[in-house]
């Protein structure tokens, strides 16, 4: 455990010393502990994961004010420890009004597992999509008003930090670099990271704004928003140096210098109930995206082309879902699209980009048992995430969880393959959760 | 309330039917049904229901919910707080009923790990609540119209007189062929139920526990329902009912479904 770690967990520990000898007074103790280890299925059969988990929620309400803190420690087999609070906040509750300050997750848009306007917590990806959803969905510091009037309402969000998307580190099993193939043979780009600009300084101009309004009939669900952000995701400036070697080959090197920029965006989500079928759609008007573009360079006669360059586009991303039964069977599935408006050719991804998540759930034995089978499939590329889970409560409480991850190999397999590119992080895992 | 739909009035689960009269009595299955439809309850209601999973073997699992139902005239709103299991502490479900026959209910769940409210289908009356033994629909508002009433007998049980009405399903795809209700006189709630099958089996049987008056109001307060095919028990208690204390109508909504109790 490295020192910061150490002074937070000795905090930590402190906090809860402190707040477990508080006076009862309504304090509410819940979470889980779960320990989880998976096996890649290569030859070498090596450990995915091996973590043990402690997720702690603390609360309290005394008339018009709450408060939760939840922090929580992931142990791995190394020893490293990851503590962290992924929520902590105060509420104060008026008649038709609410306020939360303090770091929280708001989650917006009616998508199940995909990202449209659901925008504003930030994603944990150190272990791909593969966390639970509450430990995908990283907290934010921020300050929340709901002005409710009836049965809808708006929702302000100002984030004074931004917080980026959290990437797995490059040496994990879920790191993706970017990969340059250089069109001379033999000749492989020298790459070069400056971090310099990744950072986004905290101050009010950096600050990010969100809002909502939202209700809910007996005829639809909706959500209307608006949002001006900063890309939780860095676009990748590319300098690109060519020199010539004494052969006159050319030598490039590539200074690679992560940025977030910013975007604007509006949207919304609807959800109805059609004859027993929930229709749900959501969609979202990006401004501004940076997307990477190939780059054409000449060295004397030869010409080379790189995917160094950035072009700003807006794109339109959108869904429409149905969720259904089968007698006791649970379905759902939904159609993703993301479409580049004045779309250039020189960029690396396609105009159009098609994706579809299929769910198929199923309870027995008086809901002991849990079969469940969730997939992404990448319509364009053809590859596919596919998640078999079985579930069983030993007793209230505890539950074991058996699953695989199955990466589905696509068109292309390399780094912009989102799917096809963890091909070989096929895995058996096995949890075993205790909540209280 | 003009309907019957919850889990501590589960008269809904002892009623439905039409049917005609027997040259020897003065009611018909169908007014007797009737009569237990619209059996006066309140207008709001609040307390919490414990359900007691009781397996073959004898192990038990326990559920504890926290639920508000409230009469708006045309549409009866409910919403629960899930306490118990640990695991699914600070769900939260929320139901419309509609009176209109022809409008199915609106239905929203709040599951706190994906920290949203999601509509989902009320296409799913036959599905069983929370691993108990009660179906959605024997907890829910069965209309007396859905069923044809035949009146087999009267019946005294512990002192009581009892109405012993068969309620055959109109529907083929109903997951129960018949019922078998006995429904006490004069107070018009039913005493015991049997269920039967797609295939006419007799598949479980509900029997009243304990009934208590409230505020004026005859409230069912304690139930036993049990799958004999499954040899599989769940026993319901309602503890802390309040009947007409006053709820607001904003306790109705996606906001407290959120902020939980």
């Amino acid at each position: 455990m490295s020192t910061p770690h150490k002074k937070t967990g000795i905090l930590l520990l402190l906090l809860l010393l402190v707040v477990v000898n508080l006076p009862a007074q309504g304090l509410q103790f819940s979470g889980y502990a779960r320990s989880y280890t998976g096996i890649l299925l290569n030859d070498a059969n090596e450990f995915s994961i091996l973590q043990n988990t402690f997720n702690l929620n603390i609360e309290d309400s005394r008339g018009d004010v709450a408060f939760k803190v939840n922090p929580y420690i992931y142990h791995y087999s190394n020893e490293d420890l990851i503590i962290g609070l992924r929520e902590a906040y105060l509420d104060i509750f008026f008649d038709n009004m609410d306020l939360r300050l303090g770091k929280q997750q708001v989650i917006w848009g009616k998508a199940d597992g995909v990202f449209i306007t659901d925008i504003i917590a930030p994603k944990d990806l150190s272990e791909f999509l593969l966390r639970d959803f509450e430990e995908i969905r990283m907290g934010i510091t921020a300050i929340k008003a709901n002005y409710y009037i009836g049965n809808s309402g708006i929702e302000l969000v100002w984030a004074p930090v931004f917080t980026p998307t959290q990437l797995a580190e490059e040496t994990s099993i879920w790191g993706r670099s970017p990969e340059f193939e250089s069109p001379i043979s033999g000749v492989s780009p020298t790459l070069i990271y400056d971090y310099s600009q990744k950072a986004v300084p905290a101050s009010l101009e950096n600050s990010e704004t969100f809002v909502k309004f939202s209700g809910v009939s007996s005829f639809i669900d909706y959500e209307f928003m608006g949002g001006y952000i900063y890309d939780d995701d860095p676009s990748m400036h590319i300098k690109v140096d060519m020199s010539v070697d004494s052969n006159g080959v050319p030598q490039p090197q590539l200074t690679l210098t992560p940025q977030h920029h910013r975007l604007s965006l509006v949207g919304g989500s609807t959800s109805m109930d059609i004859m027993g079928y929930v229709v749900r759609s959501e969609f979202a008007y990006y401004s501004g995206k940076m997307f990477q573009a190939n780059e054409t360079f000449h060295v004397g006669a030869m010409g080379m082309t790189l995917p160094s360059g950035l072009e700003e586009k807006d794109y339109l991303h959108y869904l429409v879902g149905l969720d259904f039964s089968l007698g006791s069977t649970k379905l759902s599935t939904q159609f993703i699209q993301q479409y580049i408006l004045d779309y250039d050719e020189s960029i690396i991804q396609e105009e159009y980009s098609d994706m579809a998540t299929f769910l198929v759930n199923r309870m027995f034995m008086n809901d002991l048992l849990t079969l469940q089978l969730f997939a992404y499939y990448d319509i364009t590329n053809e590859d596919a995430l596919v998640r078999p889970t079985v579930t069983y409560d030993l007793a209230d409480g505890f539950e074991i969880l058996a699953g695989a991850n199955m990466f589905m190999p696509g068109v292309n397999n390399d780094y912009r393959a989102y799917f096809g590119y963890f091909d070989d992080n096929d895995m058996l895992y096995l949890k075993l959760k205790y909540s209280f | 309330m003009k309907t019957k739909t919850s889990l501590m009035i589960i008269i809904g689960i002892f009623l439905i039917g039409s049917m005609s009269l027997t040259a020897q009595t003065e009611i018909s299955a169908t007014e007797i049904m009737q009569k237990v439809s619209d059996r006066p309850d309140g207008d709001e209601m609040e307390g919490t229901l414990t359900m007691t999973l009781i397996n073959s073997r004898g192990g038990e699992r326990v559920r504890e919910i926290r639920q508000y139902i409230k009469d708006f005239g045309t549409v009866e709103k409910k919403i629960m707080f899930f306490l118990k299991p640990a695991d699914i502490k600070n769900t939260s479900f929320m139901n419309w009923s509609y009176d209109d026959a022809n409008k199915n209910d609106d239905q929203w769940i709040y599951l706190p790990a994906l920290k949203k409210v999601k509509r989902i289908s009320s296409d799913s009356s036959g599905d069983y609540f929370m691993g108990s033994d009660f179906t959605y629909d024997d907890l829910g508002d069965r209309k007396v119209g859905d069923d044809t009433h035949t009146l087999l007998r009267t019946e005294t049980i512990e002192g009581l007189e009892c109405y012993v009405v068969e309620s055959v399903t109109k529907d083929e795809d109903y997951m129960y062929s018949k019922t078998i209700t006995w429904v006490v006189k004069d107070r018009w709630y039913g005493l015991k139920k049997e269920f039967y099958d797609e295939d006419e089996d007799f598949l479980k049987s509900l029997t009243l526990l304990n009934v208590e008056q409230i505020n004026g109001f005859w409230i069912i307060t304690g139930t036993e329902m049990k799958n004999e095919q499954k040899d599989h028990m769940t026993r319901m208690e309602f503890n802390g009912v309040k009947v007409d204390a006053g709820i607001s109508d904003s306790k109705f909504s996606e906001r407290m479904m959120k902020r939980g109790l």
